[in-house]
């Protein structure tokens, strides 16, 4: 690596981006001119709508049923409410209130009670929904409680007594948020979702332009002749989109501190010392320099793979929506920073955001958003200087669209085309939608029956359907192959242990980072479905061990098949962690799968993973339902913790399966990838 | 000086195949010497000069360039190396000057160096009235002028020209062809390449047919001609790929 170079680089690409007047635009213009036109123009618009309101005034048909000195006061106090005309109720008072000719019926009446004291009952028709009529009824509440206190007071000194015992009880508030916190309060909800979102599109503006700009303009061949080394010249342009993000930010985040503290100053909330959150903001950005270095990274990436600008803006969408959905966390009312949503990237730089407007933070969540952010940045900018290396994705031709047509059935050709990376994350996702739509709508009503026709519907007949349509041999390509008999005897050592290692792992994550009561509770329904044993086996442990099987080790891994066996093993894993929508048990679901993967892509027989797949489930059902049965107790503490002494042996009994179990498929499956 | 050894660059294909756009392919160019890579669109030229420049890795084989070999000294390669291309794009927003400056900076130059280097190129190609605008404003013309200055600032013993006059008018190319000239003149070893037999004929000492991935034919217009005893440089093509296409056949046949 060449400092002077990357900063050769670097200066170049700032020069050249400051250069550009749409780039100026977006990152300086746009968020300066916004917020101040926005919050002000918004304010000026409500405070002139009120006053409209207030003008317009109101009609009130008045039904005075009591007609004595008192409803004689409270309707003196009622007209002398400006702009309202009090007219007597006739017969068509209600259909005038319907008409909107007039905004209110106020009726008076009285009652007398048992010791002979006479009550006024006042009915304000009105409607919620309508602001004028919702003003009217404000403004009627105030004037009768004005004149209620006047009337009390002289009926008090009336009967002798002192009028100060109405205040008897004085409820005060000592509101121990400052002025400072207020703000916070509200900043905190509002800016942080802002502030994420204007990181990415401001660094994306400028990403784009960065690689694939250079290839849409055919200069990125001459730099990569220059004399100049690739990993400089990445590190020099991602650094160009840290800088331009970042001011991008301070320029928003100021922008909308002051618009803000106009508008809360213009909204009557005493500001008295509470100023801009210095400190705040210099925490926030330190908290949102790692973000937008991971940003960078993963927008450099884009922008590598992509072929042209255009095509960099699409890939880009993604990343957009899901920061969105992750940013507006904020929003939420009950949720809090802690451990486990400080290793979140984005929802962490959210939470945070908002504990440090409140002045509310902890200094280790602040350093465990730093730096789990700078790990996932590490992975990003490696990533990319990989991509940056890598001539297929620096050169990619135009015409990189292969199509099935003109290949003929039984044609490997088919095959290779068909099973693309790209195809795969394609299937993933739809499967994604529809597990999450039909799966949840299944489950509803039934959870048993609901979590069978999921795994038959939705797992797996979409797989199947998939292979007819496109006429791919079903059998060869799930490796419905049977499995040797050395292979079989030796499947159950490794499921049985693998179990429990994972169970083990689970309990380990669960005594760091506790699980949600009400997630364990969820879970737990699982196992306690009401129906006999044959039936949840059937459901929980059968039906996704051929299922999901035939989905994640025989389809899924025939997408990724280019990138070699281990790369295949962990991806399709990954996918399998991803797709049981569970961040709780993505960990222990993401091992199981790795070693179910290398079941089936070693021995080339999908049976190895179907045995182990269903084994491991039955082996929690079976756990759930023995409990309490005293013999379970040696492996068992508490409730249902496995006992810690049991990963020796299953660590020791894993190890020789596996070894014998690589032995005796001796690569077949190895050579043919 | 360049010297290339039984370079091979292979592409893997969707489907499992390999694609061999460069096959094992030798061959030298001295100082102060033009060679002509000569060959229909996509027989490996590019390929061929992207190996040479270190922007694809060689599969196999491997090419010296003034002495430094592109797979373990890809660096030192790069700054004996000039390149250029015909559709060679431009930083639009910068100045001409400071276009030049950046390239000159990565080639490790320094400043002073840079430019003397830049005035004096700009006297040799009259290009001092626009050293100082925006590069979006200028002329197809002018924008190959500073493309060339980009390639030689760092006055490299060895030039590569992929396609030099490929989309260019007649007057712009005729810079080019005497810039190449001009390259030879001043003792540089020059690889050019093209399709178009005339810029062959007229500018190259010695030419290399490349077709497929593979080498028919080297030598200099007489010995080709003399070889196969036909003048028109059309025709002395033509007759290589007719024996190379005979060639295949019958190795297919004995196989």
């Amino acid at each position: 690596m060449n400092f002077k170079k990357i900063m050769i680089v670097y200066r170049k690409e700032l020069m050249e981006v400051l250069r550009d007047k749409r780039t100026l635009f977006m990152i300086l213009l746009l968020p300066v001119i916004l917020y101040p036109v926005l919050i002000i123009g918004f304010n000026a618009v409500m405070s002139r709508q009120t006053g409209v309101l207030e003008e317009q005034g109101a009609t009130i048909a008045i039904q005075d049923s009591v007609n004595t000195h008192v409803s004689a006061r409270l309707l003196d106090e009622l007209s002398k409410i400006e702009h309202y005309t009090l007219i007597p109720a006739a017969e068509n008072a209600q259909s005038l209130y319907t008409s909107k000719d007039i905004q209110s019926i106020v009726t008076l009446r009285d009652s007398v009670s048992a010791d002979g004291l006479i009550t006024y009952q006042i009915y304000v028709q009105y409607d919620e929904t309508n602001d004028r009529s919702q003003l009217t009824f404000a403004k009627i509440r105030d004037a009768l409680k004005a004149s209620e206190k006047s009337l009390v007071e002289e009926e008090l000194q009336l009967s002798g007594l002192n009028p100060e015992i109405m205040n008897l009880i004085d409820v005060r508030r000592l509101n121990t948020a400052d002025s400072q916190k207020t703000m916070g309060k509200v900043l905190g909800m509002i800016l942080p979702y802002i502030m994420i979102i204007m990181l990415l599109s401001g660094a994306s503006v400028v990403a784009a332009d960065l690689v694939a700009g250079e290839k849409e303009r055919k200069t990125l061949e001459t730099l990569l002749v220059a004399g100049v080394d690739r990993r400089d010249i990445v590190i020099g342009k991602y650094l160009t989109i840290i800088t331009l993000g970042m001011i991008n930010l301070i320029v928003n985040l100021f922008s909308i501190s002051f618009s803000m503290q106009y508008m809360l100053s213009q909204a009557g909330i005493d500001l008295a010392g509470a100023g801009m959150p210095i400190k705040a903001i210099f925490i926030l950005l330190a908290a949102m320099l790692p973000l937008a270095t991971l940003f960078s990274a993963i927008l450099l990436s884009i922008s590598t793979f992509s072929r042209n600008m255009k095509e960099a803006r699409t890939y880009e969408q993604p990343l957009l929506m899901v920061s969105m959905i992750l940013a507006m966390i904020s929003f939420l009312p009950a949720i809090e920073m802690n451990n486990l949503m400080a290793l979140i990237p984005i929802v962490n730089i959210a939470l945070l955001f908002k504990a440090v407007m409140m002045n509310d933070y902890q200094l280790s969540h602040l350093f465990l958003t730093i730096l789990s952010t700078l790990v996932l940045d590490v992975i990003a900018i490696w990533g990319t200087i990989k991509l940056f290396g890598t001539e297929g994705i620096l050169f990619r031709s135009e015409d990189d669209g292969s199509s099935l047509k003109g290949l003929k059935r039984g044609d490997k050709m088919r095959e290779h085309v068909f099973f693309s990376p790209y195809n795969g994350m394609i299937y993933f996702v739809l499967a994604l939608l529809l597990l999450y739509y039909l799966g949840s709508y299944m489950q509803i009503k039934d959870l048993g029956t609901g979590l069978l026709m999921t795994q038959l519907f939705v797992i797996l007949l979409p797989a199947l359907l998939v292979l007819k349509i496109f006429k791919l041999p079903a059998k060869e390509i799930l490796r419905l192959k049977p499995p040797k008999i050395k292979e079989v005897l030796l499947v159950p050592f490794i499921a049985v242990s693998a179990t429990v290692l994972v169970a083990l792992v689970s309990q380990v994550i669960n005594a760091i980072y506790p699980f949600p009561e009400e997630y364990l509770k969820n879970l737990g329904k699982l196992f306690e479905l009401d129906m006999p044993l044959w039936r949840s086996f059937l459901i929980i442990a059968i039906a996704p061990g051929i299922c999901e099987e035939l989905l994640f080790r025989g389809l899924m891994p025939r997408f990724f098949e280019k990138y070699g066996i281990k790369v295949n093993i962990v991806l399709t894993a990954l996918l399998f962690a991803a797709f049981h929508l569970d961040p709780f048990r993505f960990l222990p679901v993401f091992l199981l799968g790795m070693l179910l993967g290398y079941l089936t892509l070693r021995s080339g027989s999908i049976f190895n993973s179907m045995i182990s797949h269903a084994l491991n489930n039955s082996l929690a059902l079976f756990m759930t339902a023995f409990a309490g049965s005293s013999w379970l107790k040696v492996f068992i503490s508490g409730e249902d913790e496995l006992r810690y002494w049991l990963a020796a042996p299953a660590i020791l009994i894993l190890i020789i399966a596996l070894y014998l179990f690589h032995k005796v498929t001796g690569g077949k499956e190895c050579v043919e990838s | 000086m360049i010297s290339v050894h039984n370079l091979v660059k292979a592409f893997p294909q969707k489907g499992g195949t390999t694609f061999y756009a460069v096959n094992d392919v030798s061959f030298s160019a001295d100082d102060g010497e033009i060679v002509c890579l000569l060959g229909v669109n996509g027989a490996g030229k590019t390929t061929t000069m992207r190996v040479l420049s270190t922007v694809f890795k060689a599969t196999s084989g491997t090419a010296e360039i003034q002495g430094w070999d592109i797979k373990t000294h890809p660096q030192q390669v790069r700054n004996n190396l000039g390149f250029l291309t015909g559709d060679t794009g431009l930083y639009n927003r910068l100045r001409v000057h400071e276009f030049i400056r950046y390239f000159g900076r990565l080639y490790s130059m320094k400043d002073e160096a840079i430019t003397r280097s830049m005035n004096e190129m700009a006297e040799l190609l009259d290009m001092k009235d626009f050293m100082d605008k925006k590069i979006e404003f200028l002329s197809t013309g002018m924008k190959q002028k500073v493309s060339i200055v980009r390639s030689i600032i760092h006055d490299p013993p060895v030039m590569i020209f992929d396609e030099p006059t490929a989309g260019l008018d007649i007057l712009t190319a005729r810079n080019i062809i005497s810039f190449i000239r001009t390259c030879k003149e001043r003792g540089k070893c020059v690889l050019f390449s093209t399709h178009i037999m005339r810029e062959a004929e007229r500018l190259a000492d010695r030419i290399v047919m490349i077709h497929k991935g593979r080498i028919l034919a080297e030598g200099s217009l007489d010995a080709l001609r003399e070889e196969t005893s036909q003048t028109d440089l059309d025709d002395i093509f033509v007759f290589y790929v007719n024996q190379y296409t005979e060639g295949a056949k019958v190795e297919a046949h004995e196989f």
